[in-house]
Order: C-alpha cells, then sequence, then structure tokens
C-alpha cells in the first residue's frame, strides 16, 4: 500500500514537472522589431528588434531571428525603445501624512509613531493602489521603483516594485531594500524638534536596539535565570541597518546636512545611500570616498525671472550692486543645475530619486539637465536606468535592454527626451501595457 | 568698480579655497597696543606668526614673506569674545522636553550665516554659541571662531572645553508648566527638576558601570550568568559629565534668588565652574557669587522685556565688578554683538568701571567663562593671533573696526567690504529678498535664546517685543 502511494505521488510530481515546464514552453515569445533600440550604456540599434519570453528578454538586435510563436509588433522604424527607468526612492502611493495632529501629554516623550519613528513600517503594506502616480508613471518611462513612504524622521522600509497602476500591488519585487531616514522633525510640539534632537535620537535609537538586540542574544544563550526581554517592533527593525545587511535611504540636500550624516555614520556604522542630494557635489569627494551613491533629485531651482526678461521697462536701472547680486545667483543656479554632472565627473555613483517630485516636472527638468546641467542624453538614461539598478542591488536584472535581463523598457514615439516625446507601450516584468495616444498637434 | 568686483572674487576665492583652520602670519607696526592683562603699550608691534602671537615690542622686523600693517595711530586690541550668541545657529531650541542635555549646538552650526561676517566687521573673533533658554537643563553649547567661510567643523574653537545650558524661572516653567502641563511649573520644580535628574545621572552611571563590569566579567568567563543589558542614555551621560566637572554650566537666570538657590543646589552636587547667564538681579547677590566662585555675563542695559526682567540696573555689571565677581558683557543677539564695545564702555559711562576692567569683560573674562582664557582674550606672547585693529580707542562711540584677524588670518578687513558678502547664494532667492536686513525688521530681538520657541510664549497670551 505503502509503496503505491509513493508511485502515485511520484507520477504525480513527473506529470507536474512536465506539465509545468511544458507550459512555460508554449508560452508564446513577444517582441518588437524595426525599432530603434537604445541600451543603458548610450548605444543605439537601429532597425533592430527585441524579443521576450516569460518575462526575460531573449534576443536584442538588428537581424536576429524571432521565434515563430512570438507576437510582433512592427515599429515602422520610428518609435524608440528604452530600458525602463527606476525610481530609487518614490513616494507613489504612500499614505499622505496627517497633518492633524495632538500634542502629546508629554511632548519630550512622545513615543515612537508620534515622533515620527516608524522604521518597521512597509511600503508594501500601506500602498495605495488607487495612486494616480502608479497610473501616469509608466506613462514617463517608469517601469520600476523603490517605494517609500512619506513621514518624518524614519519613515518605514522601502520595497521595490515593478510599477503597473492597480496591479501594481501584485509586483512586489523585494521588500525592504532599505530604510528611509531624514532630519525631518516630528509635526507640531513633539520631541525631536530640530536636527541636533534627531541627532541625539538616532545614537540613542541605536543605543537602544543594541542594548535590545544583546539581551535577546544572552536569553537565547541561557536555558533558565534570565527574564525575557521585551519585544520592540520599531528597535528590531533597526537590526538589519546595524548589522549593515540593510542600507539606510537618508534624505538629505545641503552640505552641512550631508556631513552631519557622515557624523553618524562614523558613529553609529551603517551603509547609507544618500536620496535627493542637491547640494551632493559640494561632498563629491568624500562622498566618493566612503563609497556613498547618491539617488539625485532633479528637483531643480526655478531660474531667475530676470534671465528670461529683457532689458525691460519695469527694471530701467541696473545698479552695479544688482549686477554683482545676478552674476552670484547665476552662478548659484548654474551650480545647482550641473549638481549631477559635478558628481559624475567626481566618480560618484548617481542615480535617480523622484521623491515627492510632481511626475509632470519630469520630463521638463531633464530637459534643463540636458540643456545647462551639462549632461548628454546617455548621461541621463544611464542615471535612469542601470545607475539606479546598480544602486539597488538589481544592476545584473533590470537596468538595460540586453539578453537575460528582466523585460523592462519602454517604446516611446520619440527619443524620450524630446519635447512632445509619447510613452506608446510599457512593458513592465514582461507584461505590455499599450496607452492611448494623446492627440499631437503635429 | 571693476576693482570692486576682484576684490569681491578675491575674497570668495579665498574663502572656497582657504578654509578650516588655516592658519596666517601678519606684522601689525607702530600701533597702540590695549593688552588686556599687560596694561596698553603706545607704538608698539605685534609679530604673528602661522596663528600664534610670537613677538610684542619695538622694531620687530617682518620675517621674509610676512605681510606688514601699518597701525600708526590705530588701536590694537584682542578680538572680542562673546560669552552669549545665537549667531550662525541652525535651531537653537530643542525646546520639547524640560530636560535635553544631549543635543549640542556643535550639531547646530550653519557655517553661511552672514551675521559670523557682520560680528567680525565688529572686532568679534569668537562666539559662545548658546542653546536656547527654553528648557531647565538645554543642550551642549559650542564655542566657535569666526572663521568665515570654514566649514561647521572649521568654526570650532579646536580644545575649548565643553559647556552646557541651564535657564531657570520664566521660560522653562512658561514652555512646559504653563504650556505643556509637565514639570516645572514653579521656581520650586525648575530647582527638583534639576535635582532629579542629577540624581538619576548618577544612578544611571552605577548601574551602567555595572553592567559594563558584568558584561567584561561574564565575556571572560568569570561569570555564569550573563547581565541585562543597560542601554547607553545620551542624556544622562552629559550629566554625568557635568557631575564630573567636564562639562562647564551657563545658566539663563535673572532673579537673584534662583541665582542663589541654583549655587545652593551646585553645591550640594559639587559642580564648581559655572557662569550666570543675563543675570539681572545678580548685584544683589554679588559677594555670595564671589564667595562661591561663580561668574557673570550680563547685559549692559537691557531689561524690561518681560516680568522677571523689570528689576534691573545698567551699575549690574559694574557693582558685580567691584565686588571681585568676573563678569563679562554678552550681546544674546545678532546686531548687539557688532558693537560690543559700546556695551562695554556702558560699564564706564554709568558705573565708573575703569576703562580696563571694561575691556576685560569683553576679551579675557567671557574667555576665562569659557575656558579658553590660555589661549586667546589679550595680547600675549604664545595666545593665538586673534586681534582686531581699531582706528580709534575701542570704547570711542565713533571708533570702528578696521581689520580682524583669526589665527593670524584677515577675515575683515573694512577697505574690502563689497556690498555683498554672502558665502552661499540661493538660487531661488531676489535681489530685494536678499539684500534685506533682518535686523531692519527684527531689531536686537533676532537671534537670540528663545529663537524657535516663541510660539510658547505667542500661544500663552505673552508677545516677545519685536515679535
Amino acid at each position: 500500500m505503502k509503496k503505491t502511494a509513493h508511485i502515485t505521488v511520484l507520477c504525480f510530481a513527473f506529470l507536474l514537472m512536465f506539465a509545468s515546464q511544458g507550459w512555460s514552453q508554449s508560452s508564446p515569445a513577444e517582441a518588437f522589431k524595426n525599432v530603434t533600440i537604445h541600451t543603458a550604456d548610450g548605444k543605439t540599434i537601429k532597425s533592430g528588434a527585441i524579443v521576450w519570453r516569460n518575462g526575460i528578454i531573449t534576443n536584442v538586435g538588428k537581424n536576429i531571428d524571432i521565434p515563430f510563436d512570438a507576437y510582433v509588433r512592427d515599429g515602422g522604424d520610428s518609435l524608440h525603445v528604452y530600458p525602463g527607468f527606476i525610481d530609487g526612492h518614490a513616494l507613489w502611493g504612500s499614505p499622505d501624512i496627517d497633518e492633524d495632529v495632538e500634542t502629546p501629554d508629554e511632548p519630550g516623550n512622545p513615543g515612537y509613531v508620534r515622533a515620527g519613528i516608524q522604521p518597521d513600517r512597509k511600503a508594501s503594506e500601506l500602498l495605495q493602489t488607487e495612486s494616480k502616480s502608479l497610473v501616469e508613471a509608466p506613462k514617463h518611462g517608469f517601469t520600476t521603483a523603490a517605494l517609500g513612504l512619506k513621514g518624518q524622521m524614519l519613515p518605514g522600509q522601502i520595497d521595490l516594485f515593478f510599477i503597473n497602476g492597480k496591479n501594481t500591488e501584485n509586483l512586489l519585487l523585494e521588500q525592504g531594500v532599505g530604510i528611509t531616514a531624514q532630519f525631518e522633525e516630528a509635526q507640531g510640539q513633539a520631541y525631536p524638534s530640530t536636527t541636533m534632537g534627531i541627532m541625539s535620537r538616532f545614537r540613542q535609537l541605536f543605543n537602544d536596539a543594541k542594548a535590545l538586540q544583546q539581551q535577546e542574544q544572552y536569553f537565547a544563550s541561557v536555558s533558565s535565570n534570565y527574564p525575557a526581554p521585551k519585544q520592540n517592533k520599531v528597535l528590531e527593525a533597526l537590526y538589519p541597518v546595524m548589522d549593515k545587511q540593510q542600507p539606510i535611504y537618508f534624505v538629505v540636500d545641503t552640505e552641512e546636512n550631508i556631513e552631519r550624516i557622515f557624523m553618524l555614520q562614523d558613529e553609529l556604522g551603517f551603509e547609507v545611500v544618500i536620496v535627493s542630494g542637491k547640494e551632493a557635489y559640494k561632498q563629491a569627494e568624500e562622498l566618493k570616498e566612503r563609497n556613498i551613491p547618491v539617488l539625485a533629485s532633479i528637483d531643480l531651482p526655478e531660474e531667475p525671472k530676470w534671465r528670461s526678461e529683457k532689458e525691460d521697462e519695469d527694471h530701467p536701472e541696473i545698479t552695479e550692486e544688482m549686477r554683482i547680486f545676478r552674476d552670484r545667483q547665476e552662478e548659484a543656479y548654474k551650480a545647482d543645475i550641473q549638481n549631477i554632472a559635478k558628481m559624475i565627473d567626481s566618480g560618484v555613483k548617481v542615480g535617480f530619486a523622484s521623491n515627492g517630485l510632481d511626475l509632470a516636472d519630469f520630463g521638463k527638468n531633464l530637459t534643463v539637465l540636458k540643456e545647462e546641467g551639462d549632461l548628454k542624453d546617455e548621461h541621463i538614461l544611464q542615471m535612469l536606468t542601470q545607475s539606479t539598478a546598480d544602486i539597488l542591488g538589481y544592476g545584473n536584472q533590470l537596468g538595460n535592454i540586453t539578453e537575460g535581463r528582466i523585460a523592462s523598457f519602454t517604446i516611446f514615439s520619440k527619443p524620450f527626451i524630446e519635447e512632445k516625446a509619447q510613452a506608446l507601450y510599457s512593458v513592465t516584468d514582461g507584461n505590455l501595457i499599450e496607452f492611448e495616444q494623446e492627440s499631437s498637434e503635429e | 568698480m571693476k576693482k570692486l568686483l576682484l576684490l569681491l572674487f578675491a575674497f570668495c576665492f579665498t574663502l572656497t579655497t582657504g578654509f578650516a583652520q588655516e592658519k596666517g602670519s601678519v606684522l601689525i607696526k607702530d600701533g597702540n597696543l590695549i593688552t588686556i592683562t599687560n596694561g596698553n603699550m603706545p607704538n608698539t608691534d605685534l609679530l604673528i606668526e602661522d596663528g600664534v602671537i610670537t613677538q610684542i615690542g619695538n622694531d620687530i622686523t617682518a620675517p621674509r614673506g610676512v605681510e606688514t600693517v601699518d597701525a600708526s595711530g590705530k588701536y590694537v586690541m584682542p578680538g572680542i569674545i562673546d560669552a552669549h550668541s545665537h549667531i550662525s545657529g541652525v535651531d537653537i531650541n530643542e525646546w520639547t522636553n524640560p530636560v535635553t542635555a544631549e543635543v549640542t549646538m556643535e550639531e547646530s552650526i550653519n557655517p553661511n550665516d552672514i551675521n559670523i561676517y557682520w560680528a567680525l566687521a565688529g572686532g568679534v573673533t569668537s562666539i559662545h554659541l548658546m542653546h536656547g533658554s527654553a528648557n531647565v537643563i538645554g543642550g551642549q553649547n559650542e564655542t566657535l571662531k569666526l572663521r568665515y567661510g570654514s566649514d561647521m567643523d572649521g568654526l570650532r574653537f579646536e580644545d575649548a572645553p565643553r559647556t552646557i545650558k541651564f535657564a531657570l524661572g520664566e521660560n522653562p516653567t512658561r514652555v512646559h508648566g504653563q504650556g505643556f502641563d509637565v514639570q516645572p511649573r514653579t521656581r520650586m520644580g525648575v530647582e527638583q527638576v534639576i535635582r532629579d535628574h542629577f540624581d538619576a545621572a548618577i544612578d544611571y552611571q552605577r548601574n551602567r558601570r555595572e553592567y559594563l563590569d558584568a558584561k567584561e566579567a561574564y565575556d571572560n568567563g568569570n561569570r555564569s550568568t550573563p547581565p541585562v543589558p543597560v542601554a547607553k542614555n545620551e542624556r544622562l551621560e552629559v550629566l554625568v559629565d557635568i557631575l564630573e566637572g567636564e562639562v562647564l554650566v551657563h545658566t539663563h537666570s535673572y532673579r537673584a534668588d534662583e541665582i542663589t538657590m541654583l549655587m545652593r543646589v551646585f553645591n550640594d552636587y559639587g559642580i564648581e565652574d559655572y557662569t550666570f547667564q543675563h543675570a539681572n538681579e545678580a548685584f544683589k547677590v554679588a559677594p555670595e557669587l564671589k564667595k562661591n566662585g561663580a561668574y557673570t555675563s550680563v547685559f549692559a542695559d537691557w531689561w524690561a522685556y518681560k516680568f522677571e526682567v523689570y528689576y534691573s540696573t545698567a551699575y549690574n555689571a559694574s557693582i558685580l565688578n567691584a565686588n571681585g565677581v568676573k563678569n563679562s558683557i554678552n550681546s544674546d543677539s545678532g546686531e548687539l554683538i557688532r558693537h560690543l564695545n559700546h556695551e562695554a564702555a556702558k560699564a564706564v559711562h554709568y558705573g565708573n568701571t575703569s576703562k580696563q576692567d571694561a575691556l576685560k569683560m569683553i576679551t579675557i573674562n567671557p574667555a576665562t567663562q569659557l575656558g579658553i582664557d590660555e589661549k586667546v582674550g589679550s595680547l600675549e606672547v604664545g595666545k593665538h593671533g586673534d586681534v582686531a585693529i581699531w582706528d580709534g580707542h575701542p570704547l570711542s562711540i565713533y571708533s570702528k573696526t578696521l581689520k580682524t584677524y583669526v589665527d593670524g588670518k584677515k577675515y575683515f578687513d573694512r577697505a574690502e567690504d563689497a556690498d555683498d558678502m554672502r558665502l552661499k547664494v540661493d538660487a531661488e532667492q531676489d535681489f530685494d529678498e536678499a539684500s534685506g536686513r533682518w535686523y531692519n525688521e527684527n531689531g536686537r530681538h533676532s537671534e537670540t535664546c528663545l529663537r524657535g520657541a516663541e510660539i510658547r510664549f505667542s500661544k500663552q497670551g505673552m508677545k516677545l517685543q519685536g515679535n
């Protein structure tokens, strides 16, 4: 009896194996042909084709064999394919911060949540699938994003998703690629209310986590006569950071605040990725030295108004003092815009993070970066794709259009950085979305 | 105008390239030296080499490559030291808890603050960047040298002792007692908060030490059961350091009774090195202050901005000085810091204090209170080259600073004072906004010790002047 049962199980197992293999083989390939393919390293393949099956790119190039079973779309040599853009720290789908907070009974001891210390929160568990950004992002070329949460000092875990509108919630790639941190005070009247308070709070959190971890280890090592440690999800969420298994994604902009992170890093010993980093070029050498990558913001400053004004009637007289001022303002404006270029030149690894940037400004700001930011199209593409993938630890799976990579790319009507370029299709983890084409004035 | 531009760019260049504790050399010839500790020396030369005063005397020749500055007819004095300032601070008050000893102004420095340059223009070379006065035991302070153009670290006064801010009276009781309904509500409560926290620190120190000893014994196999960890406590660690005399205490205070109270508390806990800041009623307890070796750092004549500051006198500094209390005159303001020489002159004007003693109140006395008197505060061979050249006697209302040196390096020169001396330019700030001067709007009340905590006051129906 027993033997028969064994044989039956084995048979089923074989059947299942073959069935699944057969199923996967029968899953049809898909392809685009007669398209211009732009790879992350800046190369282009004209009249090329791209084939993918089961979510993996199986063949790319010119004059390649397209499998007989492939569903083929013909680009008619007018479409452009780019690796899917990756957002290294997006706030899409995050619940908004509740602005209506009460003063705690003891403002100096507000508890973790009220203080904005929530490293145990998970973006994936709080994802608002109705978020418009999740629908809009693929139309701007994004196929993957590390989703963080809005909040204060430690808003939560960052989870990596393929992005596809409402369906995003089913497309989790990895939970906890990092935790977000920022110099953001507790809301209203609660500790910490200053940058120096946040610095101290970080230290105390690490002290407390270290003590708890130690107590847990002791507890596990003895059989009796030792008090049980009190479970603390907040402190426990910091263990992987303390053990350098998970980096802190520190949202920071000013030169001085970046220096403050260096101070904390030296004391507490954690891995760090800079998010936003609008003045990071001023710390480029140190960032390189410490091997800290930057997921750069492209939230650029407004152009000084007078730059686009003609010698106008409103300001007929430009004094010498004003002229010197304008020279310095222009210098500062250019320096801000060339932040990314200067970091790249210094050897800092630079990826991209929208971190709250309105997607409507994305294309416009890329154009400014190209025209005044000392960046070429290929630099921008590299930043949005391969470099961000590298920083997230997915440099071999995402970020480029080559054989073996995950099929995540976007098909544009024109080179993506050109005005009026529209995304027509987005392929995310092998799944294709077709967008309705917006009416063109042309 | 081209020359002005060139100067500006040259200045900016030196600022951006020569930062972080760069030291300079200069020979200042034939000046009227006000040494502070060794009387006045007319027509005397002063040589600074690599940031240190190396010679004072006559007919000194400049070593090769060292610039000579003619100071004939001019006055040369040590850089002014402001024992109570909030310029160049990012945040001033972590005001949310009655005790926040763990925070430090060392981590709240804004090196780009234009106020630093304006203070240099008033002959100031060092400041005591203080935490605010919203809590009983506030944050730690940071002593800075005004090396305008340096980064945060470059502004720090190397090896200056650690100091901390305490605050008594209306500020902490209003913020915490009235505002949050937590202790302290009264002056009695303020005392109790201090005592309770010192006691907690003593307990913590014992517990933590016992844990670390037990851990070591367990790790070495000399103990069979592991100890229960006692986490390092950032706040109590600092309080322990105060009790062990490693941190000088600077206490915001006004009334004689609270000043006496704190001296009693400090005597109980063996704390010896401390300064009362503001201390408008200190003159009432001058002998007691002297007896306890306490220092005071006062305003020349600033009072009546709240109830506890009504009983005040312009003779405060002079009475304290006459009683042998080491007193300094401070600014607590981004405006007053630009003419602390005038503030010192008021002690001469009102209380007949000698000019020498009045000048000590803005040089060697604040240096003593900050524990840096062996390095700065007077013109002596071996001390730092922190020096200002004035066009007249510094106590004259007509006198102006001509040049200011820190570590022998020139950071202010009236002849090169361009319109725009900002270090950091905001690309989005327009001319009208950037060229405004905050003190035109805020007067002396900006950059004071309640910055960031004012909301607590207005909410309670009280408004600070100027706010």
